[in-house]
């Protein structure tokens, strides 16, 4: 039983790494990490119910907690960001190219 | 004296320049406050030289445990051979704030740091914190280099710092080895100089330490071949760093040698001397031919600064007492006559806007006092008997003879050398006719002319009566040479066995 | 044995002192209103006349002692002591340094009061009595010096003062190369004997390294190194008193006042090689191939600068070819181990030498600074007592009885024969020969025949009495001081052997009456053809010749300054710009600019991976991150 919301949240992981590689819409990325996190939250959960220990629950509370932080504070790069160049497309800001 | 002169002398000026970068002063008051400290180092450093018995030993000791649980300590100390170098950078720092225009605010600011940093690198007997000095003392230079200096300055401070950090970090870890190997043989930790002296170093790695050490410092003395970064460097940086640089700072890549080389890794040492001892005579030589080459005059003094570093490091590898006791009465006499002649350039540049040698003529007749301090400045440091350059280079290259004679005989080349370009030169700048920059020399002022009369009287009377001078490093040259083999005979037996103990059998 | 005076000290210093005053005066008041010249004048010779007093004082102290005694010493103070070696400024007298002591402080004093005269109205009078001063009170601290280190200090310093000197009229480019190219030849022969006192200080120097302790610890000294330092010491020689290959300073110094040629060539510097080697003479006497050498070199080069005095045209220059070629017997002297005999040679050159320079600047004074013979002709009328000092001078240098300078020469030159050398006298013999030669064409070309430049004729009128009277005083001493060492043959007792006897380490020659008469014959004989000849040629009057041949290389002086500049100049100055424009960046610091050159490279080659784009970023995170777990997961298993 404890696999298969493990395979769930591998799953979810990946699709979280494809949509940050792949996609270029800045929102898409930055939903696609959302899910990532979500997905470790998944595993955090599975994995204090499986051993019946509160650690697990507690680090999701606080992984939500910082992702809702972090949230709002990538929300407000991001509006900077469309400011500054009036597209969300993450190939424009290429910046550190060498 | 009192008992912590040592670190007055040295924090005092280190604080002032910090407090000076950050105070909103005035370029004025920078200068000012600068000279008034540098005087006040000066007071106190003579009453520590009055005071200085020349027992031979560290005296004025400072020992305060700062790291414990590594054995690192807060020590200072004095003796005759940190003395004196100690003594040719307070003496001469304070005549940079008398001569050139005012500056900005952190030109002085800088100077006063790398004063009190120089001095902590002389004084300090813990490598640690020689180590902490010696990468401080780097700082202002880099500063003054890069903001102050001249058109070309950028790559120049690039070089000399990408150099020399390239060269501490080598002596970093070659400190870590020694720290960890005292740590091996005697299971305590320390990183005191006097009891690095009691290590049994041998093999690969303590050969590999040592050059870590040797060369940081080549790179500082410089020490050919690693002297590329200093004709640049000299050239492009503003007098003050230039002076600066030449009289103390290289020194104390020599005093680093004495004092770390030489006590604690006196196998590898005698081992290496030789070639060594070829690489400063090579240098000499190399240096001294190229210093003819040369069109502009700070470039050449650069040049031929580096081609007496070599012969000063010399003295130190030829493992006499004769030729190391010349190698630091050199260092002092290096320091005011080389030292003092970039102070003159830079005030022939002030005033005539160029450094071309061949723009220039005739000064001699415009400007006479001038003319006599340089031509002065000029013999000791060709070594004319009288002046002081003559007997630091007579005993060096007497030991170097007693050393090695091919090396000896090349030694004595300097002799040659030296005279061809610093002649040159002065034809150029000061005899022949006037030239039309030369048209307006301004003799040196009043106050110029008193600011440098000590110095000047100071390389006569180091040439007539050096004997005061001499008593006071004697005692520690000697006991250098007293130390390395009865701390053989000190070893036990036992001990002998984990000679190859190191780092890497840990 | 020795005794202590602690005026001895004193006799340097006096003339130091005045330069030292002298100097300061100057400078402080060359840019505002200048001194007037006598005030320099005056102090000038203070210090040089009264070194002379002082002298006589020590001479006479000697002469009270025994003659196995006679030394006087003072240390002033510890100069330096650093382990073995023990250096003190300290001051020696013996019969050998006295005797140069009281030449060079009269005959200092002497040009010094001609001087006052000759440099009237140069705008740089204080600064040139400042430089002269120092020199003498330079060659004081060399003659007097109790060691060899002290003796440097001299050595060192009037070669200084000859460069200063020298480039003394600095505005003249050629006049300043001049004075470099004494300074640095100079060096070269300093090279030498500051190896040579190093090698004697680790030979026998331990036990104090003056000459009394040397000379008591001679024996000591093995025989290799013995040789070593009598060669290196001679190269010292060689420099300072311009023998081959170093002579070719001494006829460009000729640049600087003549009263500095006096000074140079005549009683000062240039001897000091000579006293150098009579001083270390119990080394020398040790090493016979040292002296073989010494009085080889010495007579050839007395030889080379006996051609090219030949063919000068310059007034000067003759004058100093000829010292160089005096010069040179005095190491043949030296060499053969007749120590006193060259010492002898000194000190009688020093008068008739002075002599000459100063009579020759009375000639140039009067024509207003013209030096070239063939403009001259004639002057006899004008100036009668220049004429006749300098014909007592020109007599005296050619080595005509009873003047001084055939006694010392041919006390060489029998020396030479009587221990066997018999190749150096003959060309001692030939050489004589020359000197009279070019000596009285040098006087019949000036003062005899017609005037050849009427218009400077016209103008030139005797020297003013300041000038004239050191003239005379040297002529008398020109004329008379070889009978202080007349040999046995005329009833003389040698006393100037017998007084440098117990400095010397010399065993004079058993005397041979047929070898004697042998010496003194072709000697009269040698002079005699040459004056003849050159009476012949310009006894009354003759064009100024054009050379060819032989005669216009040497005119040329063998193009030995070219061959100079063209083996060593030209390649030294090669060697700095290539090393400068070509080693430095190409080699030396060839690897620091490859080790910038790598980071360059490695830089752009990883350059590629920073395409910019932050998903770019992330999927190289994941890879890494993949990477390590894999790795993590096998080291796990």
């Amino acid at each position: 039983m404890m696999h298969c919301y493990l395979y769930l949240s591998i799953i979810l992981f990946c699709l979280g790494i494809v949509g940050v590689v792949a996609r270029r819409n800045v929102f898409t990325v930055f939903m696609s990490i959302e899910l990532m996190l979500n997905a470790a939250n998944l595993a955090f959960v599975t994995f204090a119910r499986v051993h019946e220990s509160m650690d697990g629950h507690v680090l999701a509370m606080m992984v939500m907690a910082v992702a809702a932080a972090e949230a709002a504070l990538a929300l407000a790069v991001v509006i900077l960001l469309h400011k500054h160049k009036g597209k969300l497309d993450t190939n424009v800001f290429s910046l550190l190219k060498g | 004296m009192f008992e912590h002169v040592l670190s007055v002398i040295i924090f005092l000026p280190i604080i002032a320049g910090l407090l000076l970068l950050a105070s909103p002063a005035s370029r004025v008051i920078a200068r000012f406050t600068g000279l008034a400290v540098s005087l006040s180092t000066l007071v106190l450093s003579l009453d520590l030289y009055m005071g200085f018995k020349g027992t031979g030993l560290l005296e004025c000791v400072e020992n305060i445990p700062w790291i414990e649980s590594l054995g690192i300590s807060y020590g200072l100390g004095v003796d005759g051979i940190s003395l004196f170098i100690l003594m040719a950078g307070s003496v001469l720092l304070p005549l940079v704030y008398f001569v050139f225009g005012t500056k900005e605010k952190g030109y002085y600011a800088n100077l006063l740091i790398v004063q009190g940093a120089m001095a902590g690198a002389v004084c300090a007997t813990d490598m640690v914190l020689f180590y902490i000095f010696w990468e401080v003392m780097l700082l202002p230079v880099f500063f003054m280099l890069g903001l102050y200096g001249g058109p070309r300055r950028l790559p120049a401070t690039l070089k000399i710092t990408l150099y020399t950090i390239a060269g501490s970090l080598l002596m970093l870890a070659a400190i870590v080895y020694l720290g960890v190997s005292y740590h091996a043989q005697f299971n305590e930790w320390s990183f005191a100089m006097d009891k690095m002296a009691q290590l049994n170093l041998t093999g690969q790695v303590a050969a590999v330490a040592f050059f870590g050490f040797m060369i940081a410092f080549a790179i500082k003395i410089p020490l050919f071949p690693f002297h590329t970064w200093l004709p640049d460097a000299y050239t492009e940086a503003p007098t003050a760093a230039t002076f600066v640089l030449s009289a103390v700072m290289a020194k104390i890549g020599v005093y680093g040698v004495i004092r770390f080389v030489v006590p604690v890794f006196d196998l590898e040492f005698a081992r290496f001397a030789i070639l060594l001892a070829y690489a400063g005579v090579i240098g000499m030589m190399y240096c001294g031919f190229a210093a003819i080459a040369q069109k502009d005059f700070k470039r050449m003094l650069a040049f031929s600064s580096a081609s007496h570093m070599g012969v000063i490091a010399l003295g130190v590898f030829c493992m006499n007492i004769q030729a190391l006791t010349g190698s630091i009465y050199q260092i002092v006499a290096h320091a005011t006559s080389t030292g003092v002649l970039f102070l003159f350039a830079g005030i022939l540049e002030e005033r005539t806007n160029t450094r071309t040698i061949d723009d220039l003529g005739g000064i001699a007749a415009k400007a006479p006092v001038f003319a006599l301090y340089f031509a002065i400045a000029m013999l000791a440091s060709v070594g004319l008997p009288g002046t002081s350059g003559f007997i630091g280079e007579f005993m060096i290259v007497l030991g170097a003879i007693k050393f090695n004679t091919a090396i000896g005989v090349l030694a004595g080349t300097t002799l040659i050398i030296g005279v061809c370009y610093m002649l040159w030169m002065f034809q150029r700048v000061f005899f022949e006719k006037t030239s039309s920059r030369a048209e307006n020399f301004k003799e040196l002022t009043l106050v110029e002319g008193l600011v440098f009369l000590p110095v000047i009287l100071l390389i006569i009377v180091m040439g007539i009566y050096p004997h005061p001078f001499l008593s006071k490093i004697t005692p520690s040259t000697a006991l250098q040479f007293a130390q390395p083999a009865s701390v053989v005979a000190q070893v036990p037996a036992s001990n002998v066995q984990y000679l190859g103990l190191t780092i890497e059998q840990k | 044995m020795e005794q202590s005076v602690n005026y001895l000290g004193l006799i340097p210093l006096f003339p130091l002192m005045g330069a030292v005053l002298i100097g300061l005066l100057h400078v402080f008041t060359c840019k505002r209103t200048a001194l007037p010249e006598k005030v320099y004048g005056i102090l000038a010779c203070i210090g040089p006349v009264l070194s002379f007093v002082l002298a006589l004082k020590v001479f006479v102290a000697l002469k009270a002692l025994a003659p196995e005694a006679r030394f006087l010493t003072h240390k002033a103070f510890t100069w330096f002591s650093v382990g073995d070696l023990h250096i003190n400024m300290g001051f020696l007298a013996d019969p050998l340094s006295c005797l140069m002591l009281l030449f060079v402080t009269f005959i200092g004093s002497l040009i010094h009061i001609y001087s006052i005269g000759y440099m009237g109205g140069d705008k740089n009078y204080g600064k040139f009595f400042a430089y002269m001063n120092l020199f003498l009170g330079s060659m004081l601290v060399l003659v007097l010096g109790d060691g060899p280190v002290v003796m440097f200090v001299g050595w060192e310093g009037v070669g200084l003062c000859s460069y200063l000197l020298i480039s003394f009229y600095s505005e003249d480019r050629s006049n300043v190369l001049a004075g470099n190219k004494a300074f640095i030849v100079n060096r070269v022969g300093d090279l030498g004997f500051v190896l040579g006192m190093s090698f004697l200080f680790w030979g026998i120097g331990g036990n104090g390294f003056d000459y009394l302790s040397l000379k008591a610890n001679v024996q000591h000294l093995e025989p290799a190194i013995a040789l070593t330092v009598c060669l290196l010491l001679f190269v010292g020689a060689t420099g300072k008193s311009a023998q081959i290959p170093l002579y070719v300073w001494l006829p460009d110094a000729m640049a600087g006042p003549t009263p500095v040629s006096a000074l140079i060539h005549a009683a000062t510097m240039v001897t000091a090689g000579v006293y150098m080697v009579a001083r270390f003479s119990f080394l020398y006497a040790g090493v016979e191939l040292a002296g073989t050498i010494v009085a080889w070199v010495g007579i050839l080069t007395a030889l080379l600068a006996a051609i090219f005095g030949m063919f000068q045209d310059d007034i000067k220059k003759v004058l100093a070819y000829s010292t160089v070629s005096q010069l040179g017997y005095m190491f043949a002297g030296v060499g053969v181990a007749a120590y006193s005999a060259g010492i002898f040679h000194v000190f009688t050159h020093a008068f008739f030498k002075a002599l000459l320079f100063l009579g020759a600047g009375s000639v140039i004074y009067a024509l207003h600074h013209e030096q070239n013979i063939w403009k001259m002709g004639g002057l006899k009328n004008k100036m009668p007592k220049t004429y006749i000092t300098m014909v007592i001078g020109a007599l005296a240098l050619a080595g005509c009885p009873p003047f001084a300078g055939f006694f010392s020469k041919d006390e060489i030159l029998y020396s030479a024969l009587a221990t066997g050398h018999f190749g150096i006298w003959a060309v001692g013999v030939l050489v004589a020969g020359m000197t009279a030669y070019y000596t009285f064409r040098m006087i019949f070309v000036v003062f005899h025949g017609e005037p050849r430049d009427q218009h400077a004729y016209e103008h030139a009128s005797e020297a003013p009495n300041v000038m004239t009277v050191p003239l005379i005083i040297l002529a008398v001493g020109a004329l008379f001081a070889g009978f202080l060492n007349l040999p046995g043959i005329f009833g003389g007792d040698q006393i100037v052997s017998h007084w440098l006897a117990p400095s010397l380490s010399e065993q004079h020659p058993h005397g041979n009456l047929f070898v004697e008469i042998l010496a003194i014959g072709a000697s009269v004989v040698a002079f005699a053809i040459g004056i003849k000849i050159a009476y012949g040629k310009f006894g009354q009057g003759a064009p100024e010749p054009s050379f060819s041949g032989f005669a216009d290389f040497a005119y040329h002086k063998f193009y030995v300054d070219e061959l100079y500049d063209r083996i060593i100049v030209q390649p030294y100055k090669a060697i700095g710009s290539s090393i400068w424009k070509v080693i430095e960046p190409n080699v030396t610091d060839a690897p620091v600019k490859g080790v910038t050159r790598l980071y360059m490279v490695l830089g752009t080659a990883f350059k590629v991976f920073q395409v910019g784009y932050v998903r770019i970023y992330a999927l190289y995170m994941v890879l890494g991150l993949s990477i390590m777990s894999l790795l993590l997961s096998q080291s796990l298993n």
